[in-house]
């Protein structure tokens, strides 16, 4: 943590472009500290910063094991780590403090964080491993709150909800005495701050700065119990919240940011006191903050257009930051359309992976497959790395819940070449279906067994204040406390597996060029020696997931057919599922649990990303057959299944070029694509990057769903994004 | 013959299109970036550097064209036939051939995945070289079948032929983009093997067609980069009626591996595209003659 008080002559312009610009380039500072602490590895940038050198939390057990468990566990220690917590002030900065550490991570360098031992779910387990399943159980956050709660009632308003509750419902006191404790704890933080930037204001000598200070300590000083009134108190409200919120369990939702905040601007500017580039430097610095998930534009729950001035200031003042960011365009047929030629050439001009951009066509239409009306539809935003959730609505463990296909695939494939049946894809995929369903049941046993314990495990004590029941009903979101409960179970390896089945149909039985047998010793043998590659050369080149119309993409369909089907004849008791095409950046860690498959794939290398082909797929990289390809494996139920590019920064050089590209955007989503992901990189600065990730610390890319700084990113996961860029170039 | 479809083509004419490139030029452009379409005939192309050496395509060579050298794949060109059997074994991307029949049906196949991105896009479907109009035939049996389909077409051409042949398949174009590369008559000859009279000629009678149409001129390090030449034939290309803009293309040296690959000498090896504030001045040049100017 450095010190960043009167660091300039009292003469140095510092208008909001300036300290802006200030901000910036401590937030490369502060990245590179950043880059010595694994926990800030291979993740989102967060905005956190790193803690003094001395800093370490003492964790308070209440288990035999050494961990904290429950609403008294989680809200005892949370106090603690918010009553301890190192304090931040940038009199550059709007706002006060930033996050540093969560409980999450503190739990996991403990060695704590293992499930509540007395809910065991051991009946659970060698299935789960069986079929290489990313269980969920135990996960937290990845469901969206809905922050209009929390900003109308204020700290001291939602203390006043949870007693007024707590009359009502007093068999829950647990639930109410946690988060009573836990609001507490946001306060004692809040309050220290602002003695800390008592103790700034005496410190500096840039006077607007020092102002600056001034106007921070009488913003924070109110916040502590106060709603907030004006954008800039607003904006500070979310920054405690997401702070607080990360320092809890690393929750990273957003909002439908422009429509949050722009009745709070146009409130100011009716009473003249604030002016266009003040609003936008305060929205810099939320952004500085943290790059949480936020949504610009959409559809209105009565189907109108919400794209405003607004939006385009939030843009602006994000180009102002010029950094890591997360926001989310939705694009509609209806749209502003300058909007999102906007958006596309920031995205261009920064090259930082932001915006993204989601559809709405496809999004709600299968939202609403749901059972769901259009109007809540239109509601469910972008506020996740791949996924959308009803702001303080819903419980969703978005992202949290995979199956491993790849997996699913290859212990098919020696099944069959164990047994003594016909060899044949036809056979292969009649077991691979039969697995597949029992993967999907045990993955939904083991949702239905998160949803019932984790309560006892680690209760969602920041996001249950701005959802819409648990303070009500005085029972936590997993718990009951929920509106809705949309599960999601995502499906990785839709590429591998099609890649395999193509390559075994192609190379096998279309043109005979290999046995079953031959396929499969050269398979467990790793494809070993020169016959080995050249095996493993000739079923990697086949008809390829990606390519446009292929055998690959055929079977791909069929894949997400049987998947889709599967996920959603789990619903029942009042739990929905909800199926997805998603890897996060798993797609090493569920490639070491597979050994060789039929693409040509060697023994645990990664498994494909998200529902991308695996790099290579097509001679000329086009990226309509790659789209139409993941359009056509959408399974159109809400969740989404991305489109991640790689872009040449020269595609959108001039306005025909934005235009382009815009066209493709909506096509895409015309065609039923759900969220698309671009990163803008040339191949040669990748390279040199990689080569040398210190002297590029200002690089962001866009990994997955969320954008990180390339020099935070460990070697193999640079690699893993150096060659898609490469291949795609 | 063709050598390639590429979709997603974004420098290839309005929107977003499909690129079918022909095989055979009756240019022979010292600078060209598609080398393996100057021939009207297959050609096998050889990238050692990707060879693992297993020998496969030795074993289906009837002539002994090729040899495994200390584990790389070498071609002796004047034994081999360019029958293509080779690369029905190599799967490491050593041998590949550029050139290859198809027919009008499996080519919309293909294009007509894009349709979507053409309707939303304005784009369609650019024949490109190559020289499309050496196979008149073909060229216009596909853009006629794109018409039916209603996509929108349009032909990159070098206008080096008797003008008859570019009427035979104006029904069915939308557009014309045709290339101005030299003014200087010898130093055209010099660079592309032939004269510019004829496409000089033709240029002047493209408002004929009543199609509109963009010529460009492809900067050259060395050859076309003054304000002469691009002075002169943006008064040629201001002449016309029918121009949407006339547009100079950067010199793009992406062609570089497709010479190694066939054996052929690359005379631009060390040349680099002109840096933009240069080509930002002969765009000023060129809008003295023409009303709109585009650099690519």
């Amino acid at each position: 943590m450095r010190n960043r008080i009167n660091q300039f002559s009292p003469d140095v312009d510092m208008g909001y472009h300036q300290r802006v610009k200030i901000l910036r380039e401590r937030k490369l500072e502060d990245t590179k500290d950043k880059a010595s602490y694994r926990s800030f590895a291979d993740g989102d940038d967060y905005g956190a910063i790193t803690p003094p050198e001395d800093y370490k939390f003492e964790p308070i057990p209440n288990h035999e094991n050494g961990s904290f468990y429950g609403y008294e566990g989680w809200s005892r220690n949370f106090y603690k780590l918010m009553a301890e917590h190192p304090i931040h002030i940038d009199p550059c900065d709007a706002f006060a403090n930033r996050w540093m550490n969560c409980l999450s991570w503190i739990r996991h360098e403990n060695g704590i964080n293992q499930f509540n031992p007395d809910y065991s779910y051991d009946h659970l387990r060698s299935e789960q491993e069986k079929y290489g399943i990313v269980t969920g159980i135990g996960s937290d956050a990845h469901f969206g709150g809905d922050y209009s709660i929390g900003l109308s009632l204020g700290w001291g308003g939602l203390l006043e909800k949870l007693e007024h509750y707590r009359k009502i419902n007093p068999e829950h006191n647990e639930f109410y005495d946690a988060e009573v404790l836990t609001i507490k704890g946001i306060q004692v933080w809040m309050e220290r701050t602002v003695r800390e930037i008592d103790k700034a204001i005496e410190i500096e000598t840039h006077p607007l700065l020092r102002e600056n200070l001034e106007q921070m300590r009488e913003c924070n000083e109110y916040l502590i119990n106060g709603a907030p009134r004006t954008l800039r108190e607003a904006c500070q409200w979310i920054c405690w919240f997401n702070m607080a919120s990360r320092e809890y369990n690393r929750d990273g939702a957003g909002c439908q940011l422009d429509e949050i905040l722009r009745p709070y601007y146009e409130r100011d500017m009716e009473a003249g006191i604030i002016t266009p580039d003040e609003a936008k430097y305060y929205i810099a610095c939320l952004l500085l903050n943290d790059p949480h998930y936020y949504q610009l534009g959409g559809l209105s729950p009565d189907g109108k257009d919400m794209v405003s001035y607004f939006s385009y200031m939030i843009l602006e003042a994000a180009d102002w930051l010029d950094s890591s960011c997360n926001i989310t365009v939705r694009v509609h047929d209806g749209m502003d359309m300058d909007f999102l030629r906007k958006s596309v050439y920031y995205l261009f001009k920064n090259k930082n992976g932001w915006p993204r951009f989601s559809g709405d066509k496809a999004l709600s239409e299968g939202f609403m497959k749901k059972g769901y009306p259009a109007s809540l539809a239109r509601q469910r935003v972008a506020v996740g790395c791949h996924w959308m959730s009803l702001p303080g609505l819903e419980y969703t463990l978005n992202d949290c819940v995979k199956v491993n296909c790849a997996k699913v695939f290859r212990l098919s494939l020696d099944e069959m070449m164990a047994g003594e049946g016909e060899k044949s894809t036809k056979a292969l995929f009649e077991i691979y279906k039969k697995h597949m369903r029992r993967a999907v049941e045990v993955t939904a046993e083991g949702i239905r067994f998160h949803l019932k314990y984790q309560v006892y495990n680690e209760p969602e004590l920041m996001l249950n204040l701005i959802s819409h029941g648990p303070v009500e009903k005085g029972l936590d979101i997993v718990d009951g406390g929920a509106m809705y409960y949309n599960m999601c179970i995502d499906g990785t390896g839709i590429a591998t597996v099609s890649d395999s089945f193509a390559a075994l149909e192609q190379r096998i039985e279309k043109e005979q060029k290999l046995t079953w047998e031959e396929m499969y010793e050269v398979l467990n043998s790793n494809f070993d020696g020169m016959d080995g590659e050249y095996i493993r050369r000739m079923l990697a080149s086949s008809e390829r997931y990606g390519g446009g119309n292929t055998l690959a993409d055929r079977w791909a369909v069929r894949i997400n057919e049987h998947f889709t089907e599967d996920v959603n004849s789990m619903d029942g008791d009042g739990v929905k599922f909800i199926p997805g095409w998603f890897s996060w950046s798993n797609t090493i860690t569920l490639g070491k649990a597979v050994k060789a498959t039929p693409n040509g794939r060697r023994d645990y290398e990664p498994i494909n990303h998200g529902a991308n082909p695996h790099p290579g797929f097509r001679k000329d990289g086009a990226l309509t057959a790659m789209s139409n390809t993941i359009c056509a494996v959408q399974p159109g139920y809400g969740n989404t299944a991305p489109i991640q590019l790689e872009l040449d920064p020269g595609m959108a050089r001039d306005e025909e070029g934005v235009q382009k590209v815009c066209d493709y955007i909506l096509t895409i989503f015309d065609q039923g694509a759900t969220l698309l992901n671009i990163n803008i990189i040339n191949a040669d600065e990748i390279l040199a990057a990689n080569e040398n990730p210190d002297l590029y610390p200002d690089l962001v890319v866009r990994v997955t769903g969320f954008t990180a700084y390339f020099c935070l990113l460990t070697p193999e996961f640079r690699q893993l994004v150096v060659e898609r860029i490469i291949k795609a170039s | 013959m063709i050598t390639n479809i590429q979709r997603f083509s974004l420098n290839d004419g309005p929107g977003i299109r499909t690129t079918v490139f022909f095989k055979g030029c009756n240019l022979s452009c010292k600078w060209c970036h598609n080398p393996e379409t100057l021939s009207l005939t297959p050609q096998l192309l050889v990238y050692p550097d990707k060879c693992m050496g297993c020998g496969a395509c030795m074993q289906v060579c009837l002539k002994g064209a090729l040899q495994v050298v200390e584990g790389k794949i070498t071609l002796d060109r004047e034994l081999c036939d360019n029958c293509g059997e080779c690369t029905k074994v190599c799967f490491s991307g050593a041998l590949e051939m550029a050139g290859m029949e198809t027919s009008v049906a499996d080519m919309m196949c293909e294009i007509e995945q894009d349709m979507a991105y053409y309707n939303r896009s304005g784009g369609g479907v650019t024949l490109s070289g190559g020289e499309v109009l050496l196979q008149p035939d073909l060229a216009r049996e596909l853009l006629k079948a794109c018409k039916e389909k209603g996509i929108e077409t349009a032909i990159e051409t070098n206008l080096c032929y008797d003008f008859s042949i570019l009427e035979y398949l104006a029904p069915y174009l939308d557009l014309i983009m045709a290339d101005i590369k030299v003014y200087d008559n010898d130093l055209h000859k010099e660079m592309t093997g032939q004269g510019n009279e004829l496409i000089f000629s033709n240029v002047r009678r493209l408002d004929e067609l009543d199609i509109p149409y963009i010529l460009r001129t492809p900067v050259i390090p060395g050859v076309n980069d003054n304000e002469k030449e691009i002075s002169d034939l943006s008064r040629l290309a201001g002449e016309g009626k029918n121009l949407l803009y006339y547009e100079l293309l950067n010199f793009n040296p992406l062609g570089g591996s497709k010479y190694d690959g066939l054996d052929m000498e690359n005379h631009f090896y060390e040349a680099r595209p002109l840096p933009e504030a240069r080509l930002e001045d002969l765009k000023n040049i060129a809008l003295q003659n023409c009303a709109s100017v585009r650099v690519g």
